[in-house]
């Protein structure tokens, strides 16, 4: 067997393990782009359905190509700079959540650790393990990498210059770092019942059916994570940061063009990022030893994704104020006692 | 479409419904109390099946409301007041205009002139008529003075322009003469009231 | 003197309850309108005499039903206006006005200002209860500028009435034009005096009155003016406009001296062309009457000017080295004061050919009369004179409004008037049956002034002088008549059934023989009258006199012995029981004689204002610069009635304006009518600000325009008088400077109605006489002109035109109106 350059590196590709993570990094970024993207699309059709419209139908078949159309639109529009802006921070902000969200997903797990099979050339027989980096502290990481990304937006609405970026500004801060608290607290319960911070761990803690699932043992926790979850991503009935017809659009008023454009390609790889945490630790995740492992969390992501464009279409927003009260005298008390409870029934 | 409806103008607040909304919570507990109720209730889960509802007409029965305007267009109400029409006399053929001057005396946006003659056979001539349409806010009071029903309110309603102001002349508004068979007599705006028989006092002839 | 309205013969009548002054003798329709009651009316015209034709003016008065226009107010009358009955006959009567009316309201003309309109509203006819078949009426123009819409026509009369009674035209009347027979059954049922009126209505029709399809008459358009309906309109006007697009600009007509009260109606000119244009010119016909110049020149205006600045800087230098300015009456008092003021500062002479005569006349009329204007003017004539006597004035042509009153006058004060004019003329005599005409050979208006002062003076007033002077014209000669009288004659006759002879007495004419003494006034046979039978005439012409008054024309300003004309006015004024008034020569003559100091030629650099000259400022656009014309600017002018009245702009001008040299040349003002404050007030003009002029009459037809010049009285010696100068008759071939009766200067040539031309006018014989062309040859040049026979010139002297100043007609006939010419066939 001749063994070229090319092959060789490819059948050491395992073992080259700084290889194989870039080669999964630009896999990652560049898919979870484009559902990114995609996800706007499936958003707005979604949306039209729901009020029996038709949604975007002209630029290609049923519309398909709309993502082009818009992406082509977004990197060819003028980046404007306010006058007044602090530029540099202006410029980085967007950066910072687009960032962020990528860099929280490489310690997710897709999808099962898999072989490739032997009759692809070139890579067959290569093993690929489910994950990116499997960290040991996978979820705090995630966790950790989401709360890095409220300076996105709060930089971002404080460099511009603009009153309404200062009011979005401050609402991020005030609702992602109260939000961060139930998202952290609702998952403890889970951690605890596991013993792991490493997302494998609460795969394999799942694989016995589905009744196993984490949700029938912390449906509350369950609920508040998934609560959170939304206030973390800013969707409706949360989306506070930049609502249109309170603060024009809050901290992203004066962005244009792609810079704009890195936001809700952040906003929807964090969407698919709680989507895809909360598949793994209350629904069960991928199933290792089945053949469709893959298709199960990916049915399961796609339902949360779903979910996020259900209740937009379907729940008006909350008031601010509403906001923090459901968060520090609802949610919050909630997920102690949920913790409490867990931890007492651990102990007997 | 009948003008009855149109012509009651009776609209008070008798046809008007007031909803019961109850007191609102005051207290920390009575908020509580009230999130929980509304939580518990499943009123969330009614608006999320409402959608799903709508979501699933749609795709399946493909009960639509778009409306693919470019492509398709609503008929439209002869109350609507789009750009004007001049008719022309079915018979004749010729303009119903005479040129009274009434359209142009009684807009209130000043935009409707007419240039009138004495022509060869001893009658008025409109020799000339234009509107502004930049101007024009389509109040329909032209059309209702109009003592000939020349002038009416038509159905195009597309007058989007380049200019702000887009003029039309006579020409422009005129059935044109090969066309005159398609003419629509004209039953909203400014039109013969249903009973204007009624409100006629006869007037004896001679002959 | 020409304040009518006294407190004396002011009595007090009760109209609906509330009591009113009114004047006494009065009609009761004049009186309401005075005290601005309203009574219905259509066919009364308050200067002209009643014509009882639409009836609807009916009121009580002291429980009687009356026509308002026709009954006189009476002292302690009590009036009602609106009675069940009368109100019935006023609306049967607005009922039949509307049968078989054409209801296109939407196409015709008046529909808007109409008084059929008003009135059918006014008295709410809702519904109509008679009919009758309707023939085919037909549309047709009378002359260039009048059409005449029959079916529109609802015979009230007013323009016969007007075209009679002001005009003195009398060119239309009305004609039977065989409309169906009313049903008798309407006799019974329908109220009196509708079917009455409708039954003239159904027979009626009006049509030029000389038989033919057209009229012949000056164009005036006053019938136009008056008529309720849509029947009447000017040619041109006809289906161009409603009446409520116009918008209306309160002006002078520029052209006679007049100083009639005009609208300019503007509205933009077409949908392409958004400049105003000016539609048509109307008038407050109840108090005032106009000419055809009035009212058809009035798109004279300059539309080409624009601020060319080479032209301005050449025209600031013409002014600097100018010797003379020459420009004429069509000026207005600021920029006339403007002119004075430049002679001032910078010494320019002004010469106007058409007004220094006149100044020169004014100013021996003043030394000799102490009067520093004339004494009346032509509305008070029409208000309060019975007798008028006119010298030195074409009146057809010159001064339409003292043709006006003239006419006037004799229709409707029951008046009578002498005429002393040497060109015949075939309308005057037709104004009333006591009009005396005297074609006098030109140069003898002395004869014509010592005639009057003969007929009217006070003897004892005069100085023995000029006593003796008349008488010596007087001859007393014997002359056998024949006299009728009346003999009783007796004679026998037998009775045939008697058998018997009676003795009966008859009465039999018989002519006798008688010897008389008979005195003939020698300056009746002078001045061309018939001596023999004029003692009778005069005196059926002086039943029931009271006012006379006499009107003065240009004539006598150019007359070789204007100084002496100019004393025997004002004795006649003097010693007579005569008030004057004189005719300004054109449009602002008057004003410019007040105030400018005018030289008696031009000398050196010449700039011509409106005339010829090395440098012309033209308003007819084809100067050396461009100046607005009289419709495109504000100012005051100074009418016939001694009146400084404000004129407005009615169309747009972009070029410069008189005031804006003087800006360059002298300090002015930032607008012409700053000036108007500025006119002098010794000569009698008032320190007013052109925007506080009023420009309104009150409802009784009392002129408020703008405001009266201060004239001023010092008790002057009686004039020594010249005898009549019979040398300076001139004999032969004349010419005479008179203008077509609508012709007035180069801006009534300019507009589109006026279609006089500029020829020679001559009567229809003399014309046959001359040919097509002809040569006119003065001493001091020639003019050749077409010959135009007018058929209401009587005959040889022949009109030579000047209103083109152009052709230089002034200079030809050197400083007179008449000169003798020779006449050489082209």
């Amino acid at each position: 067997m001749e063994t070229t350059l090319a092959q060789h590196i490819v059948t050491d590709l395992p073992q080259v393990t700084a290889l194989g993570i870039i080669i999964k990094a630009i896999i990652i970024l560049a898919v979870i782009s484009a559902i990114a993207g995609f996800g706007t699309y499936i958003e707005r059709k979604v949306l039209a359905f729901m009020q029996r419209r038709l949604g975007p139908m002209h630029v290609g078949p049923f519309g398909l190509l709309q993502i082009a159309a818009d992406g082509i639109k977004l990197f060819t529009k003028e980046d404007i700079i306010p006058q007044n802006a602090n530029k540099f921070i202006f410029m980085i902000a967007p950066i910072i959540t687009a960032a962020t969200a990528f860099i929280a997903l490489s310690s997710v797990p897709v999808f099962p650790d898999f072989t490739i099979p032997e009759f692809i050339p070139l890579l067959g027989g290569v093993f690929v393990p489910s994950i990116a980096s499997d960290l040991n502290i996978g979820i705090l990481f995630v966790l950790g990498m989401m709360a890095a990304g409220l300076y996105g937006p709060l930089l971002a609405g404080m460099s511009q210059a603009n009153k309404w970026g200062i009011i979005g500004a401050a609402r991020t801060a005030v609702q992602f770092l109260s939000y961060e608290v139930v998202t952290g607290l609702s998952i403890l319960a889970p951690i605890m019942l596991v013993g792991s911070l490493s997302f494998v761990d609460f795969n394999n803690y799942q694989q016995e059916g589905v009744l196993s699932w984490m949700i029938w043992q912390q449906p509350v926790a369950f609920v508040l994570f998934l609560i959170a979850g939304f206030a973390e991503t800013n969707r409706t009935p949360f989306d506070l940061l930049e609502h249109e017809a309170e603060v024009v659009s809050g901290y992203a008023t004066e962005y244009s063009g792609m810079r704009w454009g890195m936001f809700f390609i952040g906003e929807y790889a964090n969407m698919i990022t709680i989507s895809i945490i909360a598949s793994i630790v209350f629904l069960g995740g991928y199933d290792s030893a089945s053949m469709f492992g893959w298709l199960t969390i990916m049915l399961k992501i796609a339902f949360f994704f779903f979910l996020m464009l259900w209740v937009r279409a379907a729940w008006p927003h909350v008031r601010p104020d509403q906001l923090m009260w459901l968060c520090w005298k609802v949610l919050m008390p909630l997920a102690l006692v949920n913790i409490l409870i867990t931890a007492i029934v651990m102990m007997v | 479409m009948s003008l009855e409806q149109f012509k009651n103008r009776n609209v008070g607040i008798h046809t008007y419904k007031t909803l019961d909304v109850g007191t609102p919570p005051n207290t920390g507990m009575e908020k509580f109390t009230q999130v929980v109720t509304r939580a518990v209730k499943g009123e969330l889960f009614v608006g999320l099946w409402v959608v799903m509802r709508e979501m699933i007409n749609t795709l399946v029965k493909g009960d639509v409301h778009t409306v693919k305007y470019p492509f398709e267009k609503m008929p439209i109400s002869p109350r609507y007041r789009a750009i004007h029409d001049m008719l022309r006399l079915l018979e004749s053929g010729n303009y119903r205009c005479i040129g009274c001057g009434l359209c142009e005396k009684i807009c209130i946006s000043n935009c409707i002139s007419m240039d009138t003659r004495y022509d060869e056979e001893q009658r008025k001539e409109v020799s000339e008529y234009t509107i502004n349409f930049g101007r024009c806010i389509f109040c329909g009071y032209c059309a209702e003075v109009c003592p000939e029903l020349a002038i009416v309110h038509g159905p195009r309603y597309e007058n989007a322009s380049e200019q702000r102001a887009g003029y039309s002349l006579f020409e422009d508004m005129l059935t044109p003469i090969d066309k005159l068979n398609l003419q629509q007599e004209y039953d909203g705006f400014g039109a013969v009231s249903p009973n204007a028989d009624e409100n006629i006092t006869q007037t004896p002839l001679a002959y | 003197m020409s304040e009518v309205q006294t407190v004396d013969n002011m009595i007090s009548i009760t109209i609906d309850g509330t009591e009113f002054k009114a004047k006494e003798g009065e009609f009761i329709l004049n009186a309401a309108r005075a005290n601005d009651v309203f009574i219905p009316a259509i066919c009364y015209l308050t200067r002209c005499s009643p014509t009882l034709a639409c009836r609807i003016c009916l009121v009580e008065a002291d429980g009687k039903q009356v026509y308002a226009c026709n009954a006189k107010v009476k002292e302690g009358m009590a009036i009602t206006v609106d009675t069940p009955n009368i109100l019935e006959e006023r609306r049967a009567i607005m009922e039949v006005y509307d049968v078989n009316h054409p209801l296109q309201c939407g196409v015709c003309d008046k529909s808007g200002e109409c008084e059929l309109q008003n009135y059918t509203l006014e008295l709410g006819v809702d519904s109509q209860s008679y009919m009758i078949p309707d023939g085919k009426r037909e549309t047709t123009d009378w002359s260039s500028v009048l059409h005449y819409d029959s079916g529109l026509c609802i015979v009230c009369e007013r323009c016969t009435t007007v075209c009679k009674d002001m005009i003195g035209d009398a060119a239309i009347t009305t004609v039977k034009r065989g409309g169906a027979e009313l049903d008798k059954g309407y006799k019974e049922t329908m109220p009196k005096d509708a079917y009455s009126m409708w039954n003239k209505l159904q027979k009626s029709i009006i049509a030029p009155s000389n038989g033919t399809n057209f009229t012949n008459c000056s164009d005036c358009g006053e019938c136009i003016a008056v008529c309720p309906v849509g029947a009447l309109a000017s040619v041109d006007f006809v289906y161009t406009s409603n009446a409520w697009d116009l918008k209306r600009v309160p002006a002078v007509a520029a052209h006679s001296s007049d100083g009639a009260q005009i609208y300019y109606e503007v509205k933009p000119t077409s949908i392409e062309d958004r400049t105003e244009k000016i539609y048509r010119i109307t008038n407050e016909w109840s108090y005032v009457s106009l000419d055809g110049s009035a009212r058809f020149a009035y798109d004279f205006q300059n539309t080409t000017a624009t601020k060319d600045e080479e032209a301005f800087k050449n025209a600031i230098n013409a002014f600097k080295k100018a010797d003379t300015i020459r420009f004429n009456s069509m000026i207005t008092n600021e920029e006339a004061f403007m002119l004075q003021t430049l002679k001032e500062k910078m010494g320019i002479k002004l010469y106007n050919p058409e007004v220094k005569a006149f100044q020169t006349f004014l100013h021996h009329y003043e030394a000799a009369s102490g009067n520093s204007l004339w004494t009346t003017d032509t509305d008070a004539i029409m208000k309060k004179s019975d007798f008028v006597i006119s010298i030195g004035a074409a009146l057809r042509n010159d001064s339409p409004a003292m043709k006006y009153a003239f006419n006037n006058v004799q229709k409707l004060n029951k008046g009578a008037g002498f005429y002393f004019h040497p060109v015949g003329d075939t309308l005057i005599p037709t104004f009333g049956k006591n009009v005396q005409v005297f074609n006098h050979k030109v140069g003898l208006e002395e004869a014509a002034l010592y005639l009057v002062l003969d007929l009217f003076a006070d003897k004892d007033k005069l100085s023995s002088e000029v006593k003796d002077y008349i008488e010596s014209f007087k001859n007393t000669e014997t002359k056998t008549i024949k006299e009728k009288k009346i003999v009783t004659v007796r004679e026998m006759v037998l009775n045939e059934e008697s058998g018997e002879e009676e003795e009966v007495s008859k009465k039999v004419t018989e002519m006798v023989d008688k010897e008389i003494s008979v005195t003939s006034n020698g300056l009746v046979s002078l001045l061309g009258g018939d001596a023999s039978k004029f003692d009778d005439v005069f005196a059926k012409m002086m039943k029931k006199k009271e006012h006379f008054s006499m009107m003065l024309g240009e004539d006598l300003y150019y007359h070789d012995k204007a100084e002496n004309i100019a004393k025997l006015v004002a004795l006649v004024e003097a010693t007579c029981n005569i008030d004057v008034v004189m005719t300004p020569p054109k449009s602002n003559a008057l004003g410019v004689a007040l105030l400018c100091e005018l030289d008696d030629a031009q000398s050196g650099y010449t700039i011509g204002y409106n005339e010829n000259g090395d440098f012309r400022l033209s308003a007819l656009g084809t100067g050396d610069i461009d100046i607005p014309a009289m419709n495109q600017q504000e100012g005051t002018l100074t009418s016939i009635a001694k009146r400084v009245l404000p004129t407005n702009a009615a169309v747009e001008y972009n070029g410069y304006e008189l005031n804006d040299f003087m800006k360059e040349l002298v300090d002015a003002p930032a607008l012409t009518i700053d000036w108007t404050v500025m006119l002098p007030t010794d000569k009698g003009f008032k320190s007013l600000e052109f925007d506080t002029l009023p420009n309104s009459f009150s409802n009784d037809g009392k002129d408020n325009r703008g405001y009266r010049l201060e004239t001023c009285h010092v008790e002057a010696q009686l004039p020594e008088v010249a005898e009549c100068d019979q040398s300076a008759v001139l004999e032969g071939e004349i010419a005479y400077r008179c203008n077509p009766a609508r012709q007035f200067n180069d801006f009534t040539d300019k507009s589109h109605e006026i279609f006089e031309t500029f020829s020679l006018y001559a009567s229809v014989e003399k014309a046959e006489s001359l040919g097509d062309k002809v040569e006119v040859v003065f001493e001091n040049g020639s003019i050749t002109l077409d010959v135009v026979a007018d058929a209401k010139i009587l005959g040889d002297i022949v009109k030579v035109p000047d209103f083109k100043s152009a052709q230089g007609v002034y200079d030809l006939f050197a400083g007179s109106r008449y000169q003798t010419v020779t006449l050489r066939k082209v």
